[in-house]
């Protein structure tokens, strides 16, 4: 009986174990979702495609809702509460960051430049065969790393240059680099990428010879500004001579003149490489070509109403597909770009709106100033502009879109509606794109203008709908070379240079040529800058190379358009524009309804984090904060 | 595992020819002592299923061997337990007092509550079902010390609550682990489980749980289905009929208020010394010219404001109540159920049927969510010492939802501007709010449909063997299949609103309305995904009970359990559909076509044991023990080593022990090391954080979808555990045989907890966010529960019994890798998880003498050129530097989690009149109220209540903002304590009251018996915070609220 017992306790025992002595094996589960770093390097597909994670850091370009525009003197954001004022209001300090955008923003940078890291570490020694993939991928990487770099020196300047992706607990500390070896170094890679991607198919959105050859003009030019040149800026501004660390923001010796013909002669290698958009041009085209000449470069070759052919003008391009749903939540992409920024009157949500000092900047049809003291111009301020103005903002009477279903009778006409027109009766009718409109009125421009440049005009794209629009976001463009090239000129006085290809691209524009010298033709390059390349993220940086702050800290102007029946005339039911019938009045006021603009020198250059400071202390903080 | 089941196969065989014994039926009656009959007494054979109930005249009948002892049992009376001898009449006298010999369900068993020395509370299945809600989790809030349940959403088919145990212990993940008739982490939850089956729930608080090794560091509910009794059938059948309403409809301000905030607004543009007249000035003439030449017009003009007062023009003036035009006054829930159980002595069964259907408020509702819910469990006696058991539980949760989501929905009610129309007076829809969005139609089926059922099929099956020869000797096998198959279908369709057309009119006179397609895409499209889980559970269980000698009682008990979890789904979508009337993925366009899918796999295998050791039932020991292997860790750290040491004294047994009054004392104490390995940060789980992978994505190149590869994180071979380490100090005790108490203390310290040092990390490193575990955080937290419940005299016409109960957790931080640097006050550490961190907000600055008065530096909150204007809000200087900036934030002790629940019931019961009430509370929470108010939605009425105004200047409350445009209302400062509101709340959680029909009404209708009943959840609130319910967790109000919900039902048993 008893050895019955031990018999069964070890049959029990035995039962209970046999799972045990199963192999642990199952435990290895593996991800089902994701590929080892090993294979990927060992793919040239797969390679590839971590290459294209390198790009996604372009994130929407300059697409997003807050536009860097909004920081300049370029444009308003129209919602409050998204800490754009904290910026344009100088309350900005390492310990309260304003809005920044994740295009440029410290740590996506350093992670965008980490994913580059890696991959110029592990293509070299990749091991698929495709060794014309292996060199082009290795070129797009280059590109790529200088690219990120370029954005955080453009922001911050010199910062710690990091050109290995780094392992786990490593010393993480690091002082910045100086202004001068940060664009050493940018140079470097993109001379590293001009060879590597030589010969090798283009594609839109990818980098390509031209492009890397491009971003080095655009980063000489920077290096050869006022900002970046340490006896002009600290003698120009007592926030930078008054900061100890000055080598980290600008050249501290060297030959100014000679990084002036550096970027120059970069510009001028990528003029003489590409063709562009219509620059070929002795005279000024009429205004209409004109504007669609603009219009069209605007849309990219990528719009059923424009020319396909200005997609040659685009060097370094985000591309843009409807069926890209990330773009379809919110914050919206690119592909909506009109409803972020068009008017409510269309069901948009006006975000970037151009204001008055924009607008006054564009010339008059004959090469003139534009002057509200004029009661010519004061009277019809829209009449016999620079033509791009009219492809660029849409003003009160400006033709625009058929309106959706639900507005259309209200607009028969489809133009834009900004101001307050008499009623006949004693009373206003609100303009239907105004903040009193009867249309989602806390969409409305608070300066009364809306931007159209990169809005597809195509009737049968409406805004905010779901067929989006795929207008592609210009990093960098032909005409841009061309007024680098025009800028150095003009810096080295070799003027002759710098008014042709200004005059190039004036009569595209249906602009007459220029005679300007000195100064003059200065300001005149820089207006044009300002205005060929208005809300493509120029603008703030020209405006601090040049160090013209306290123009890009004006306190923001707006338009208020009325309209009175003339004298015996009955209004329009339902309203629409008529000079025959209304007297318009424009007045220009201060608008200082989510922000109260202001200027100070530490603006130059955004802080560095408090905590990131505070992590690594090795940093020096910007000047001012 | 064909060797585990041909073994079997085998030794079933052996067991098989040991089938043998007689066996005998006893009767008898069981009475109070007073010789009443007790009706409803439980009669038990222990260690089995088999028992029935007493009848009428307390008489029951039963099947058992000789040897076999029958456990007495009734609520308020002290249990006894008879062996069976050679007579079959056993007539039994049940004494009124504490039922120590009440059985607890633990971990892998149960145990009589006098030998437990764990932290355990329980609940009885017949308490469930005393509440109205559908998903289970609401009942259980306020009657379970230490158990946390917070409901968020009352949105049907998402309003379960949010269970943890004694708060937050971890900076990762907090849900415990959930184990339902002993399978862990059963698919699916227990919050949609049929009420009506459950048993009885127990909450493993401390040590207990060890047993469950890497999952039970955040403890364990476990939930046991009943089972069926032998005897003749029993059906019962009931129906509840509900009607729910939110508890608290935001109170928000009305045309008139609203058209007075807006004007307000346009004032404050002017230079403050120009306030006063610009508004006397809008106020009559709806114009103010500055004296910079300017002119302020009134948003509203004074016409308006007045026809917005008098409702003269509700086409083009009206005062809309937003919430008021989307819902119904109640909506309607019911719930059917069909219970069958009885058997014969060697089968017995337990089924039901269910189903349950529940509206949401909206008129013409889209949402609404059914469940039909199949439960079977059979138990078989095979042989005299083999016993089987199957359970099949099959359930279908179909959750309806329009196409806009709740947050959509309630986003738009928040917003709704009560100057603008919602339905237009002759009942056609009103305009948009944007983007189509009108809550009154997007609550509808106009958009299309969302059908999103899931059915669930759990089988469990187990085999218990009880060796004849070595008494006590049992070997358990058991295995379960949860498979899980979820499908969504998103249908969407263009809509239509109304528009007004000015100056114009139609046939009535009424002013013309045109229709227009609002909905931002024309075609209709079409989503469906498709999801399907499948995770086993294989367990062999040995244990051994014996006694030494007389008095020493021991039980060992080891088992192994192997689980996989397995699981894929693909989803496909196409628009551009040429019509709404197929609603069939193959009429879709093929431009725009995408689909995705995915798949996983999880697994783990435990080795588990249990010693337990009694002397007399006076000293009681018990050790625990665990050894886990987890997929989710690396293979040199994936398994740990989890024990737990419990002890227990039942002083009140020692022969000295003499207290009058205190007729039963115990003290218990435990300690156990207990792990995590549900690895979350960043919201998601951290698998494979051991290898270096790539994960997919997409970003365009080239005007395509390109395919990325992004680097998921940066590989870490050395990872394990977060570790618990608890302690538990309990005291279990009765007083005059009547009030019953329970204490608990804890301390639980959780370490190892995994982290990404993202503070210590510079971001120019590159990888702050691709940083991988590391166990280094740590999280203290401690508190107390208690349990006092009284009980009147048992059989008395009028029974009672009232308690209270309560649960303290309060956790601290002790390291969480912080940015280094920053002020002692602003740190995580040394705080509550998630404690605040704001500036400290000082009221406002009543008027321009405030502001002369004010000698700190406001520049770096309203920029250099800034300037302070009336009813701007103050801020303390914390750090007394003379100005105000970021290091005048501070960290609060406080965050959004209650620290305190507290519980209090009451149960009465007076001849056929019974009634019970469940008060509960929360307290030392703290909210943030943030909506989107401005031209771009309408304000609080609590906002508008309490403002600074022009006519009402105040030094508390600052000036309303529009949309977040002052300092104060957005950007960094916005974040300050104005806009915390204190959450504490007590509510009437839950109200029943029935009435069961007395024989001579049941004999007329041969039904056994009829109850009817009410009750109630959430009745009514006290609480300081009425804007939003209590239990929210949403600053903007842009969710479904919780609701209220009376309940008529009937239960009736044949």
């Amino acid at each position: 009986m008893k050895n019955l017992k031990f018999f069964y306790l070890i049959a029990f025992g035995m039962v209970a174990l046999l799972p045990m002595s199963c192999n642990d094996d199952f435990l290895n589960t593996k991800p089902l979702d994701r590929i080892s770093s090993d294979a990927t390097w060992a793919d040239g597909p797969l390679s590839e495609a971590f290459v294209f994670n390198v790009y996604s850091f372009l994130g929407y370009g300059g697409f997003e809702e807050q536009a860097l525009a909004a920081y300049t003197d370029e444009a308003m954001f129209t919602h409050a509460g998204r800490n754009i004022n904290t910026f344009t209001e100088g309350a900005e300090s390492p310990g309260g960051l304003a809005w920044k955008s994740d295009t440029y923003e410290w740590g996506k940078m350093y992670l965008a430049i980490r994913q580059a890291n890696i991959a110029i570490e592990n293509l070299p020694k990749a091991t698929f065969t495709d060794t014309e993939l292996r060199d082009r991928l290795l070129g797009e990487a280059y590109f790529l790393r200088a690219y990120y770099y370029h954005q955080l020196v453009r922001y911050y300047g010199g910062v710690p240059l990091i050109d290995r992706p780094y392992g786990l607990n490593e010393d993480y500390t690091i002082a910045r680099n100086t202004y001068e070896e940060c664009v050493n170094f940018i140079v470097a890679d993109l001379d590293k990428s001009i060879a590597l991607l030589d010969g090798k198919p283009e594609a839109a959105g990818r980098a390509s010879k031209l492009s890397a050859m491009s971003l080095k003009a655009r980063q000489l030019v920077y290096a050869a500004s006022d900002l970046h040149d340490a006896t002009t800026a600290q003698a120009k501004s007592s926030t930078l001579s008054g900061f100890s660390n000055i080598a980290l923001i600008a050249y501290t010796g060297g030959d100014r003149a000679a990084r002036w013909r550096a970027a120059q002669e970069a510009a001028k290698a990528v003029l003489d490489a590409g063709t562009g958009y219509k620059l070929d041009l002795s005279a000024p085209v009429s205004p209409e070509e004109g504007i669609n000449n603009y219009v069209s470069i605007a849309l990219g070759g990528k719009s059923k109403v424009g020319d396909a052919a200005a997609a040659t003008e685009l060097i370094f391009q985000r591309t843009h597909t409807p069926q890209f749903t990330q773009e379809d939540n919110w914050p919206l992409g690119g592909i909506h770009y009109g409803i972020n920024n068009g008017p409510n009157g269309y069901h948009n949500w006006a975000g970037n709106t151009p204001i008055q000092q924009l607008v006054d900047d564009y010339e008059m049809l004959d090469g003139s100033k534009f002057d509200w003291n004029k009661p010519a111009h004061k009277a019809n301020p829209y009449a016999g502009r620079d033509p791009r103005f009219y492809a660029t903002v849409l003003y009160d009477g400006a033709p625009w879109k058929p309106r959706p279903s639900d507005v259309a009778a209200l607009d028969p006409a489809n133009q834009i509606q900004t101001g307050y027109y008499d009623n006949g009766s004693g009373g206003l009718i609100n303009g239907i794109d105004t903040r009193k409109s009867s249309i989602e009125d806390w969409n409305g421009t608070r300066t009364h203008y809306y931007t159209r440049k990169f809005i597809d005009p195509d009737p049968a794209l409406p805004d905010n709908q779901s067929n989006a629009q795929v207008i592609p976001w210009p990093f960098i463009r032909y005409t841009e070379m061309a007024l680098i090239y025009a800028e150095a000129s003009q810096a080295l006085g070799e003027e002759d240079k710098a008014r042709e290809w200004v005059n190039k691209i004036r009569f595209r524009s249906g602009m007459p040529a220029t005679t300007a010298a000195g100064d003059a033709l200065r300001d005149l390059i820089r207006n044009e800058r300002r205005v060929e390349l208005a809300y493509e993220e120029h603008r703030y940086h020209d405006g601090r190379r040049w160090m013209i702050g306290d123009q890009l800290g004006r306190i923001i102007q707006a338009i208020n358009v009325t309209a009175t029946l003339k004298p015996g005339e009955s209004p329009h039911v339902p309203y629409r524009h008529d000079i025959t019938k209304y007297d318009y009045t424009y007045t220009v006021y201060d608008n200082n309804d989510n922000e109260t603009r202001t200027w100070n020198d530490k603006m130059y250059f955004r802080p560095i984090s408090r905590d990131e400071i505070n992590r690594n202390d090795k940093l020096v903080q910007n000047p001012g904060y | 595992m064909i060797r585990f089941s041909t073994f079997c196969m085998a030794l079933f065989g052996v067991l098989f020819s040991l089938d043998a014994m007689g066996q005998m039926t006893i009767r008898g009656t069981v009475t109070d002592e007073n010789a009443e009959a007790l009706i409803g007494a439980t009669v038990l054979v222990k260690n089995t299923t088999r028992g029935t109930v007493t009848d009428v005249d307390g008489s029951y009948q039963i099947t058992a061997n000789k040897g076999d002892v029958i456990v007495f049992s009734f609520t308020g009376f002290t249990s006894q337990e008879i062996a069976v001898d050679a007579s079959n009449v056993i007539d039994v006298k049940l004494s009124e007092g504490t039922d120590l010999n009440e059985v607890v369900v633990v971990a892998y068993g149960q145990q009589k509550k006098v030998t437990v020395t764990g932290a355990v509370a329980s609940l009885k299945g017949k308490e469930v079902v005393r509440s109205p809600a559908v998903d289970m989790t609401n009942s259980l809030a306020g009657r379970l010390p230490g158990l946390v349940v917070i409901q968020t959403s009352g949105e049907p088919g998402q309003d379960g609550a949010r269970v943890s145990i004694r708060g937050t212990n971890t900076l990762g993940n907090s849900s415990p682990l959930i184990v339902i008739d002993g399978i862990p982490d059963r698919d699916g939850g227990f919050g949609r489980l049929n009420p009506q089956d459950i048993e009885s729930i127990s909450v493993l608080k401390d040590a207990s749980a060890a047993i469950y090794g890497s999952r039970a560091a955040n403890g364990a509910i476990i939930v046991t289905t009943k089972r069926g009794k032998s005897g003749k059938p029993v059906i019962g059948y009931s129906f509840n009929q509900g009607f729910a309403q939110p508890t608290v409809v935001p109170e928000m301000s009305d045309a008139v208020e609203y058209a007075n905030i807006r004007n307000e607004l346009a004032v404050y543009s002017l230079p403050s010394e120009e306030w006063s007249a610009a508004w006397g000035a809008l106020n009559s003439a709806g114009s103010y010219v500055a004296k910079d030449g300017s002119t302020v017009n009134s948003v509203f003009s004074p016409d308006a404001v007045a026809k917005y007062a008098d409702g003269s023009d509700p086409w083009r003036y009206p005062n809309t109540d937003w919430f008021g035009d989307a819902f119904r006054t109640w909506t309607p829930q019911k719930r059917h159920n069909l219970e069958m159980t009885g058997g014969s002595e060697n089968l017995t069964y337990f089924t039901s049927l269910g189903y349950v259907y529940q509206d949401a408020i909206y008129k013409n509702s889209a949402t609404n969510y059914k469940q039909y819910n199949f439960r079977t469990n059979l138990d078989a006696k095979v042989g005299e010492h083999i016993k089987a058991n199957v359970g099949v539980m099959i359930r279908r949760e179909d959750r309806n939802y329009p196409t806009e989501s709740a947050g959509s929905i309630f986003r738009m009610l928040m917003r709704g501007r009560p100057t603008d129309p919602e339905v237009w007076p002759n009942g056609k829809p009103g305009p948009d709010i944007e983007n189509g969005q009108n809550p009154y139609v997007i609550t509808t089926n106009a958009t299309g449909y969302v059908d999103n059922p899931t059915d669930f099929v759990q089988l469990n099956g187990g085999i218990d063997i009880s060796n004849p020869w070595i008494k006590g000797l049992k070997l358990n096998l058991s295995g379960a299949v949860d498979k899980t198959s979820e499908t969504s279908k998103t249908w969407q369709t263009p809509w239509m609103l109304y528009y007004l057309i000015p100056d114009s009119t139609d046939a009535n006179g009424d002013p013309a309305l045109s229709p227009s397609v609002r909905s931002n895409f024309t075609d209709p499209r079409l989503r469906e995904a498709y999801g399907n889980r499948l995770n086993t559970n294989l367990t062999a269980i040995l244990s051994y009970d014996f006694t030494l000698g007389v008095d020493n009682n021991l039980s060992l008990m080891a088992g192994v359990t192997r689980e996989e979890f397995t699981g894929s789904g693909f989803s496909a979508f196409r628009r551009n559909y040429i019509s709404p009337a197929i609603d069939q993925i193959f009429a879709g366009g093929t431009v725009g076509q995408e689909t995705g899918g995915g798949a996983f796999e999880r697994a783990r295998l435990g080795y588990y044991g249990r010693v337990q050791y009694n002397y007399k039932e006076k000293y009681l020991a018990e050790f625990i023990w665990r050894r886990d292997g987890s997929y989710i860790f690396p293979e040199n750290g994936r398994y740990g080593f989890f024990p737990g040491l419990l002890l227990g004294w039942n002083i009140s047994q020692e022969d000295w022990f003499n207290i009058g009054g205190l007729d039963y004392l115990k003290l218990r104490a435990s300690y156990g090391e207990m792990g995590n390995d549900q690895v979350f940060y960043n919201g998601r789980l951290q698998e494979y954080a051991f290898l270096s992978t790539y994960n997919p994505g997409q970003y365009p190149i080239n005007s395509q979808v390109a395919t990325t590869l992004y680097e998921t994180g940066l590989a870490n071979q050395d990872f394990t555990w977060e570790r618990a380490r608890n302690i538990n100090l309990g005291v279990d005790g009765n007083l005059f045989g009547r009030l019953d108490f329970t204490f608990e203390y804890f301390k639980n310290r959780r370490d190892q907890i995994l982290i990404q040092k993202t503070g210590s990390t510079p971001a120019s490193s590159g990888i702050s966010t691709l940083l991988p575990p590391v166990n280094e955080g740590k999280v203290d937290n401690s508190g107390f529960e208690y349990n006092l419940v009284y009980n009147s005299k048992a059989n008395s016409e009028f029974r009672w019994s009232a308690g209270i109960n309560g649960g303290y957790a309060n956790n601290k931080v002790i390291f969480m890798d912080e940015v280094p640097g920053i002020p002692e006050y602003q740190k995580r550490e040394g705080k509550p998880i998630n404690a605040f961190l704001v500036y400290e907000s000082d009221g406002a600055f009543k008027d321009q003498a405030d502001i002369e008065a004010n000698t700190i530096d406001y520049s770096e909150v309203i920029g250099a050129s800034g300037t302070l204007k009336p009813g701007d809000m103050k801020f303390k200087d914390y750090n007394g530097d003379g100005k105000i900036n970021a290091d005048d934030k501070v960290r609060l002790d406080k965050n959004a989690t209650p620290k305190f629940f507290v519980g209090g019931t009451f149960t009465a019961n007076y001849k056929n009149f019974d009634f019970s009430m469940l008060l509960q509370g929360a307290f030392g929470a703290l909210f943030r109220v943030q909506t989107e108010s401005g031209d771009i939605g309408n304000y609080l009425k609590y906002n508008h209540d309490n403002r600074w105004s022009i006519d009402n200047p105040s030094s508390e409350h600052p000036r309303l903002a529009s949309r977040g445009d002052t300092y104060y209302t957005g950007g960094p400062y916005g974040d300050n304590t104005y806009f915390l509101f204190n959450k504490d709340y007590v509510r009437l959680k839950n109200i029943e009251i029935g009435y069961t029909f007395g024989k001579g009404f049941s004999d007329k209708v041969k039904i056994r018996d009829l109850r009817v009943y009410f009750n109630a959840l959430n009745l009514f609130t006290v609480d300081k915070f009425e804007v939003f319910d209590p239990e929210s967790e949403n600053q903007a109000g842009t969710y479904y609220p919780q609701s209220r919900v009376l309940n008529f039902g009937a239960s009736l048993s044949f």
